[in-house]
């Protein structure tokens, strides 16, 4: 009987695979390119345990065991760098997603589809430069010698001397926030202007029928039918709060900032690599990873249990 | 028929262009700086190529070259030719340069020639040599028209002034104070009182300042100071000069003399601004404003810099040129991914030779210099113009593509000249430009580099060129100090006066804890190099 049961099993896996089989060649090389860039790299890892020096083969690398870890939760450093990252991730992931979809929303309620495309174009243009440039640009707005932020805002007479934004500490996540916004709200609103394309009309009608206006349509129709979208985007996202960027920081901060711009890929470079510490920045990478895997799973969990969309 | 000619034909013409290029040797070399690309044909550059038959291939520096350096290694992607600046040692401790020591003994006869006064001190301790410094001194040192540092002054200030002499730190800025409430503006656009740099690793342009101001050249961050008979290593970031200079600092800032936007300007912004001529004072190292008073010898002689030698009180003794010195810690290498080490070599010590050399600094003679009937050098006003031109220097001259961080010779040379054009001892002043001459000859001087005292010979001479070992503790505490520094720095000049003593406060509690470690390798070596050098 097992047996058989088996053989059935097995002939219809095969069966299977013979009707899929054009499917599952066409996966095969982006199979290939995830075991070759995502997990083939994870023997790096094996760094972190060692005092790793470059040139040497893995028999000749002295082994630490959890040093780099140690030395790691030891550093003050460490827990600033662990607040400023999340502060910026969060900020970011929070203005980002609202910013977005605002705009979304903003863009499907206007009916002149030449003014809508024009106001797309421009809003997700600065998604194509690269932050080199765009930092440059951001240093010259807010520049105290002639940027345009402090002229238009001594022009309204709101300020009497021009304030060197890039220069007050408390303000660089906020700064860092914003320039994330101006840039990426257009791109980030593309995905909910699909999803809200994807909505039946028939239910706008019936709300119609019912004497619901524009506000509250968007209330009860646009924003629970893109609320799937809405929670899968913010749990993938979840999995990037401890990275939060590199170049943004990187080329806004300065010495007076440095207690709130270091990220940890900030300092992964400047305690990691740039004094030969490839262990100590392995070691920062694991625990960046680990984080993340545990952020996605809890609020997987925790949508699951809202009863909302899943990413797994 | 047809096609088959065409075939062949296209064959031939591969198999010349095989032969031509076959005899060009192409290497490619890092600089660790960000020149731009090469013009594809200089006058010293076509007579190199000609020469060596060695095509040179330039990788530019973009960014940061600690990062650069850092991911060179991570990734063992050398280039043949690499020059790593302070982190050299990196690259040697990473095991990416070949000991050059067996190369040169029976390739490089120049090389072994005019290097040999430094052999000690390039020797490792394994006891190789991997690298080769700029600007080996053969035959004996020179003097320049400019000390390599100080607190640099507007020429318009000093004019106006009707020349004084300053001393202390209080004069120079008052000097400035005055100058700005009667000239707010220049040219039209808001006179900058004092600009300090603070970007990145340049920033020892602003936290250097205090040692210098107790009368010492440049040493690193700490100054070894002879007690007994020992230099003992001392630190000078938490001293009263260091408080004094901030605190001055402090009040400038607050009375608007020291520009806004000092503390966060990057190096390109601050070229931009020296060479505006609207700013009246800066503290630096020559070479890193020569760039900018280059153009504003060119375009804005009435403003260009001069160098004071400024301490904290006048009872200081002055001692802040240094001894012309090499540096052995950084240098020319040769890494293991060069195919053709012998090719390297060769080329490198064709380079050191005196005569490309002198190619150069001074070009062809009858066309860039002449030489008097005492057999020196010169140059003639026309010549003298376009070494002027820093674009034409770079640009169709070349200089810098075969000379900046390449193996070189400084000083005098076998008859009696000198390597360096601009340190020739009987144009010196000659030589200079009529707004230089001016000032010079305000001063009673033949040089800027008179305007301040003798240097006194220390052997050890300098102190920054002891390297902490990487990833050790001296090195990450010497980051952390680093940091403390640009922390705390920014602060204690912009804060509201009355914040000043409890920022110092802070400073000094966090900075003194890192530099135990440190202050005990300096020491280390300090003492080291008095007994083996």
């Amino acid at each position: 009987m097992n047996t058989s049961v088996g053989t059935v099993k097995r002939g219809t896996f095969w069966h299977r695979v013979k009707q899929q089989k054009v499917l599952i060649l066409m996966t095969i090389p982006f199979l290939a390119h995830v075991i070759i860039f995502r997990y083939v790299p994870i023997w790096g890892w094996l760094m972190a345990f060692q005092n790793y020096w470059p040139g040497k083969s893995i028999f000749q690398q002295t082994w630490v065991g959890f040093e780099n870890f140690r030395l790691l939760f030891n550093d003050p450093v460490f827990y600033q760098v662990l607040r400023n990252t999340l502060a910026m991730s969060i900020i970011k992931l929070v203005f980002g997603t609202v910013s977005s979809i605002i705009l979304a929303l903003m863009l499907t309620e206007v009916r002149r589809i030449r003014f809508k495309k024009v106001v797309q174009t421009i809003s997700y243009l600065p998604h194509f430069i690269s932050w080199v440039v765009a930092a440059n640009l951001v240093r010259d707005a807010l520049s105290t010698d002639g940027g345009i932020v402090n002229e238009v805002l001594m022009k309204l007479r709101i300020i009497k001397e021009p304030i060197m934004f890039l220069g007050i500490p408390a303000l660089f996540w906020w700064i860092i926030g914003a320039s994330h916004v101006w840039k990426e709200v257009g791109w980030g609103a593309i995905i909910y202007l699909a999803a809200i394309a994807g909505i039946d009309p028939t239910l706008y009608e019936s709300a119609m029928i019912d004497g619901a206006g524009r506000l509250k349509q968007i209330w009860y129709i646009t924003l629970p039918s893109i609320r799937p979208t809405i929670s899968v985007l913010l749990i993938m996202n979840l999995g990037w709060v401890l990275s939060s960027g590199f170049e943004q920081q990187y080329l806004l901060q300065n010495g007076r900032v440095i207690d709130y711009a270091r990220v940890f890929t900030i300092y992964e470079l400047d305690y990691g690599i740039k004094m030969m510490r490839y262990s100590f920045a392995t070691a920062v990478g694991i625990f960046r990873s680990v984080v993340s895997i545990i952020l996605v799973f809890s609020a997987n969990q925790l949508a699951k249990r809202w009863g909302q969309e899943r990413l797994v | 028929m047809k096609r088959r000619f065409w075939l062949l034909s296209l064959l031939l013409i591969i198999a010349l262009a095989g032969t031509a290029f076959a005899e060009v040797k192409t290497f490619t070399v890092f600089t660790g700086e960000p020149l731009p690309d090469y013009p594809g044909s200089t006058i010293v550059g076509d007579i190199i190529e000609a020469e060596t038959g060695v095509k040179l291939i330039w990788e530019p520096l973009v960014g940061d070259l600690e990062t650069k350096v850092g991911l060179m290694i991570a990734s063992g992607d050398y280039p043949d030719l690499v020059v790593a600046a302070h982190f050299t040692s990196l690259l040697k401790d990473a095991g990416a340069l070949l000991p050059l020591n067996d190369l040169i003994e029976e390739h490089a006869p120049n090389l072994k020639r005019l290097y040999a006064n430094h052999w000690e001190m390039l020797t490792q301790e394994d006891g190789n040599v991997y690298w080769l410094p700029i600007q080996a001194i053969p035959y004996g040192p020179d003097t320049s028209r400019y000390p390599s540092l100080g607190f640099f002054i507007n020429k318009r200030v000093l004019k106006e002034a009707g020349w004084p002499t300053i001393k202390t730190l209080d004069e120079y800025f008052q000097l400035i104070e005055d100058y700005m409430a009667k000239h707010p503006t220049i040219d039209g656009e808001p006179t900058i009182g004092y600009l300090t740099l603070f970007d990145g690793w340049r920033s020892f342009a602003t936290t250097n300042v205090p040692q210098h101001l107790m009368g010492y050249p440049n040493e690193g961050e700490f100054v070894p100071v002879m007690q007994g008979n020992r230099y003992v290593v001392t630190e000078y970031h938490t001293s009263p000069t260091a408080k004094q200079y901030y605190k001055k600092l402090n009040d400038m800032y607050n009375k608007g003399v020291v520009d806004k936007e000092t503390f966060i300007m990057n190096y390109d912004q601050y070229i931009e601004k020296l060479s505006s001529g609207r700013v009246l004072g800066t503290f630096n190292q020559f070479w890193q404003i020569q760039e900018a008073q280059n153009y504003l010898l060119r375009d804005n002689p009435e403003s260009i810099f001069v160098p004071l030698p400024i301490v904290i009180d006048p009872l200081v003794e002055e001692r802040q040129r240094d001894i012309p010195y090499v540096q052995p810690t950084q240098g020319m290498g040769i890494s293991i991914k060069c195919k053709d080490p012998v090719g390297a070599i060769k080329f490198l010590d064709y380079l050191i030779k005196e005569d490309t050399q002198r190619l150069l600094q001074w070009g062809i003679q009858g066309v860039h210099y002449e030489v008097d009937e005492n057999g020196l050098y010169y140059r003639t006003p026309e010549q003298l113009e376009l070494f002027r031109d820093p674009d034409w220097v770079q640009n169709v001259f070349g200089r810098p593509y075969f000379f900046n961080a390449f193996p070189s010779l400084r000083g005098l040379d076998e008859n009696g000249n000198m390597f360096f054009p601009d340190t020739q001892p009987h144009l010196i002043y000659s030589d200079s430009t009529d707004s230089e001459k001016e000032v010079m000859d305000a001063y009673g001087v033949k040089s800027f580099s008179d305007l301040f005292n003798e240097p006194i010979f220390k052997k050890y001479f300098p102190l920054w060129t002891i390297t902490m070992p990487a990833g050790s503790p001296a090195h990450i505490e010497e980051t952390r100090m680093k940091d403390v520094l640009h922390r705390y720095v920014p602060e204690l000049v912009m804060s509201s006066p009355d914040q000043f003593e409890r920022i110092w406060e802070n400073y000094v509690r966090d900075i003194k804890p890192l530099m135990v470690e440190q202050m005990k390798v300096y020491q280390e070596g300090i003492d080291w190099r008095m007994e083996n050098w």
